[in-house]
């Protein structure tokens, strides 16, 4: 039975660090720059979410999936087309923009899945440790040994592709992606003393869990949860774009690359536009989590 | 079932008289702790006893305190008279109740009047939680009382340990200073009005001048509260300060355990004098300090056969190599586990004492050493 | 009257401190980290530093090595046999490193490199500086291990240092610390980290090896006993100023006379074996000033049991009041003070 190993006592603890030097004006360019790294994204994040989710209630868009094919091949910003439309006249914005409520529904649902499961799992079996820990840890082990894509696939295939089928494709990903970061960062803090004096103090468990350890481990998961849904994204577009996601002709960011590639020296700007939103958001999130992370002082 | 508690008997290391009949408070047998340490870069990996067939008693009202250097086990050994984790071996007796033995709610209520201070003040302390509601969670924890109730609870808490609730309650750990953080972790010590305090090098991140503050606040909760203290600290003028027993400890097992002004004034094993004597005094006209241990702590994974302290002792012999020794009482109170204590001639193949690693050796003379 | 120190030790002194003053600026503020210091240490003897956390102990030292970060605010004067130290550049104070003084820190296990072997951290260290060959460095570095008492030199050279207990640790960092001979060696902390009877042991390897080497040795620490122990020379620091500097045998030897009631405090907080157990200690209320705003007058002013208004009116100057010793306070200890 192997325990934790004993500590090294330094007789006293080592002296505080010494004071920056840093002047007043650098001091204000750091500050600065730190604000801007944490609301730039942030800001981008906001401005995406609205143009996927509010725009539509707001205005009247052209429709997504059909298209006047008199029209089509327009280039930006003719007429009612902001973006122009693609090679069947169906709008290049509306799809845009209905392909970004798609992309941020799935990895939404799913980081939210991982966090729910995958969290409560992580956090169980790193606080009660013991047999729980070691079968929870293979359960996700198992988990995650799956790849993503294969298994999304194979469920596309057997089920049929739908919205729904790819959440709970992904979502194999997410819960073990989640959970290991939820055991860690739970393992980390159980060692603290304050966890041994909640216990001494005579708490039980289940508060010493809820009050405890998660408003402490809650920093890390959501840095390390942002950059799970860029990766999300990034997943569920791929799958798209190989046919096993949404279907046409309903929008999605990767079946737009799907249909531009095949025309990709003659009009780049079908692959270019989505992707560049891609590239936006996901650069986005994994900035803001950076972000959030020196904030946070998360590891 | 408690055990015997004659002290007179030749195996029991209590060093405690039981006065009038009285059961002690604590009563901890025979315990036994191990870590495995795994193998990493050269350091081989082994099985290390921490803690090796420790006993004691303490009394109501009375303060131990266990002195011992790194790699002692005195810090396992609080933890395991705590169960966090429990010992491998042995029993903890607490106000009549087995500890070893209890589980679930039933260690958690008998664990209620034992409380522990860590010394770490700030990672005994949840950074994300105000004051207040660290030092009231005993109190929701055991159900002491409404809301109301508690709240006042909390304020002549803080009160008790020199803290103005107006300015403290609401504050943040990382607003205190070392002193004041490790007050609130002696509030939220004594909410459930305990009748043990262990305190695991309590004051020893703390400056001096804090420190004689800190101190002085466990004496007068000591007055106050009718605290017993199990008080464990590297330093032996503080732990001789603070207790009326003490106990040094060497690698897992106990040397001497006595009255902390006999300790000091005939101290009984070799390795309790090479501690007095290392300790550099400012008194006036004390004699300098003088480092008489030689050699370095031997391995906790492979200790020393017989008696532990046997290869950097200057009065070891064959018998130390071969017997362990038990502790014995040599004076009233005061014991020690040593063949041939200071009290007696030391024996006569000891002058060439036993070393298990090599020699120290001398000086280079200065000729040989290159400008 | 004793005579203001302004004027300067005789020569002959090594290492000459004059007006030393170190700030940072740190969040927007200024920090006096230390705020004016005078010592001088002479050749082969032992002068302690003592002070509490944020006294200004550390920083002066390091800013006397060079150790401090770009931007910080040296001012005065630190002269090592007569050459200038402040406001020499990192390359040209690289020169006087190691070869002319050396610094030993607190925690071995930091200042060594884990994943290098003892023995080639003392080679390199003897090569930054002498024009050796790698075999002559191997032999001197095994001489140096030697002269730290660790026994099995040989062997011990090509161990790691996770392989050594912290008090072999640490001699492994003197040993690095001396390759090159220094004439002077700041010992920070050193032995705050290791039990007492290594600390005795290190201690008493410092003192031994300063006979031996004619070093003078400057030690930092919180520990007023050390200082009784071991050193010559004792300067107490406080909010970055010295207020009481005397020889160890004035201030703690029979009849000592220690004059400044923060000394007196630190004397009477330390737990002694001497005294009986249960006994309360006489303890000075609050905290140490805030160094970015030190109250006006006496910094200790605020905590000291015998303040009156002209120690909150105006700081008094740190004077040579009996030869050799030299304290600043308005209303001294009288006769050593309260036992």
């Amino acid at each position: 039975m192997a325990a934790p190993l004993p500590d090294v006592q330094l007789a006293t603890p080592t002296p505080p660090p010494l004071p920056s030097l840093i002047n007043a004006r650098q001091l204000r360019a750091q500050r600065m720059g730190r604000a801007l790294r944490l609301w730039v994204p942030a800001g981008i994040l906001i401005i995406l979410l609205a143009i996927c989710f509010l725009l539509p209630l707001v205005t009247t868009l052209p429709s997504a999936t059909r298209g006047n094919i008199i029209y089509n091949n327009e280039p930006p910003f003719s007429q009612g087309h902001l973006l122009g439309t693609d090679v069947q006249g169906v709008d290049i914005f509306s799809q845009l923009v209905y392909g970004g409520q798609v992309a941020f529904e799935i990895s939404l649902a799913v980081t939210a899945i991982g966090i729910a499961i995958g969290g409560t799992l992580g956090v169980v079996a790193g606080y009660a440790s013991g047999w729980v820990d070691a079968l929870v840890s293979r359960i996700l082990d198992i988990l995650i040994a799956f790849p993503a894509l294969v298994l999304a696939l194979v469920i596309a295939q057997g089920l049929g592709p739908s919205e729904f089928h790819l959440i709970l494709a992904l979502s194999v990903f997410g819960i073990p992606a989640v959970g290991r970061i939820a055991r860690g960062a739970t393992l980390v803090i159980r060692g603290l003393p304050y966890i041994t004096a909640a216990e001494l103090a005579g708490t039980r468990r289940w508060r010493i869990i809820a009050r405890h350890i998660v408003p402490n481990i809650v920093p890390g998961i959501v840095t390390f949860s942002l950059l799970g849904i860029g990766v999300v994204i990034i997943l569920e577009g791929a799958l798209d774009f190989l046919g096993y996601g949404i279907q046409a002709p309903q929008p999605s960011w990767g079946n737009m690359i799907a249909n531009g590639q095949q025309i990709l020296s003659a009009q780049p700007e079908y692959v270019l536009i989505p992707s560049i939103a891609l590239l936006i958001t996901v650069a986005a999130l994994n900035m803001l989590g950076d972000a959030l992370r020196e904030r946070w002082g998360v590891q | 079932m408690s055990p015997s508690l004659d002290t007179t008997a030749p195996t029991d290391n209590t060093g405690g008289a039981p006065e009038d009949g009285k059961k002690p408070l604590l009563a901890a047998r025979d315990l036994v702790q191990e870590f495995t340490v795994r193998e990493a870069g050269g350091v081989k990996g082994g099985v290390v006893q921490a803690v090796s067939g420790v006993s004691f008693d303490i009394m109501p009202g009375e303060s131990l305190g266990i002195v011992g250097e790194t790699g002692s086990g005195k810090s396992t050994l609080a933890r395991a008279v705590l169960q966090a984790p429990r010992p491998m071996a042995g029993s903890v007796h607490f106000r009549g109740q087995d500890l070893t033995k209890l589980h679930g709610r039933g260690l958690l209520s008998a664990r209620q009047h034992m409380q522990f201070v860590w010394q770490d003040p700030f990672g005994s302390l949840n950074p994300k939680w105000k004051v207040r509601s660290i030092v009231e969670e005993p109190l929701i924890a055991y159900h002491a009382g409404d809301r109301v109730r508690r709240r006042k609870r909390v304020e002549e808490l803080l009160d008790l340990v020199g803290l103005d609730p107006a300015r403290y309650a609401k504050r943040h750990p990382r607003e205190l200073s070392g002193g004041q953080a490790q007050r609130v972790a002696i509030a939220r010590a004594v909410a459930l009005e305990p009748s043990l305090l262990i305190c695991d090098e309590a004051v020893s991140s703390l400056d001096v001048l804090i420190q004689a503050q800190v101190l002085n606040l466990f004496e007068r909760l000591r007055g106050e509260l009718g605290l017993s203290y199990l008080f464990i600290a590297h330093d032996l003028a503080l732990v001789k300060q603070v207790s009326d027993r003490v106990a040094v400890m060497y690698l897992g097992k106990f040397c001497e355990v006595g009255p902390g002004e006999a300790v000091y004034k005939t101290p009984l094993h070799p390795y309790t004098k090479a501690l007095l004597d290392s300790i550099p005094s400012t008194e006036p006209g004390a004699a300098r300090a003088t480092a008489t241990l030689r050699g370095e702590p031997p391995s906790p994974i492979n200790p020393p056969s017989g008696c532990r302290f046997r290869t950097r002792c200057p009065r070891a012999a064959d018998k130390c190599a071969q017997e362990v020794p038990q502790p014995r009482e040599l004076a009233p109170g005061h014991l020690v586990a040593c063949h041939f204590p200071l009290t007696e001639e030391p024996a006569a193949d000891s002058a060439a004492a036993v070393p298990a690693q090599t020699e120290v050796p001398k000086a280079p003379s200065t000729a040989q050493v290159k400008g | 009257m004793g005579s203001p120190v302004n004027s300067v030790p005789p020569n002959g002194a090594l290492l000459e401190v004059e007006d030393l003053q170190v700030t940072f600026a740190a969040g927007g503020r200024e920090i006096r980290a230390v705020a004016g210091v005078n010592y001088a240490v002479e050749p082969g003897r032992t002068l302690a530093i003592i002070g509490e956390s944020g006294s200004g102990k550390t920083v002066g030292c390091r800013a006397i090595m060079g150790l401090l970060p770009a931007g910080t605010l040296i001012s005065g004067s630190a002269r090592l046999r007569g050459t200038e130290l402040i406001g020499l550049s990192d390359s040209q104070l690289r020169k006087y490193r190691g070869s002319d003084m050396a610094m030993v820190f607190q925690d071995p296990a930091r200042s060594l490199n884990p994943t290098m072997r003892v023995g080639k951290q003392i080679t390199e260290a003897i090569m930054t500086h002498r024009k050796v060959t790698k075999a002559e460095a191997h032999e001197q570095a095994v001489e140096l291990l030697r002269l730290v008492r660790i026994p099995a030199a040989e062997r011990r050279f090509f161990e790691y240092p996770h392989q050594l207990s912290g008090g072999m640790r640490q001699r492994v960092v003197i040993a690095i610390a001396l390759a090159c001979r220094p004439k002077l060696l700041f010992a920070d902390e050193a032995t705050t980290a290791l039990d007492v009877t290594t600390q005795a042991q290190i201690m008493e390897l410092l003192l031994e090896l300063q006979q031996e080497l004619g070093m003078a040795l400057v030690f930092i620490s919180h520990d007023l006993g050390l200082a009784a122990s071991y050193a010559d020379e004792v300067v107490v620091m406080y909010a970055g100023k010295i207020v009481e500097q005397a020889p160890a045998k004035r201030l703690f030897g029979a009849g000592g006379t220690v004059k400044m009631r923060y000394t007196r405090a630190l004397l009477d907080a330390i737990p002694h074996l001497e005294r009986p157990a249960h006994t309360e200690l006489p303890v000075v209320s609050g905290r140490p000033p805030d160094p970015a705003a030190l109250p006006p007058g006496c910094s200790f002013a605020p905590r000291c049991p015998s303040a009156a208004d002209d120690c909150r009116a105006k700081e008094p100057a740190l004077t040579e009041h009996a030869p050799g010793h030299r304290w600043a306070c308005w209303h001294p200890c009288e006769n050593g003070g309260a036992a």
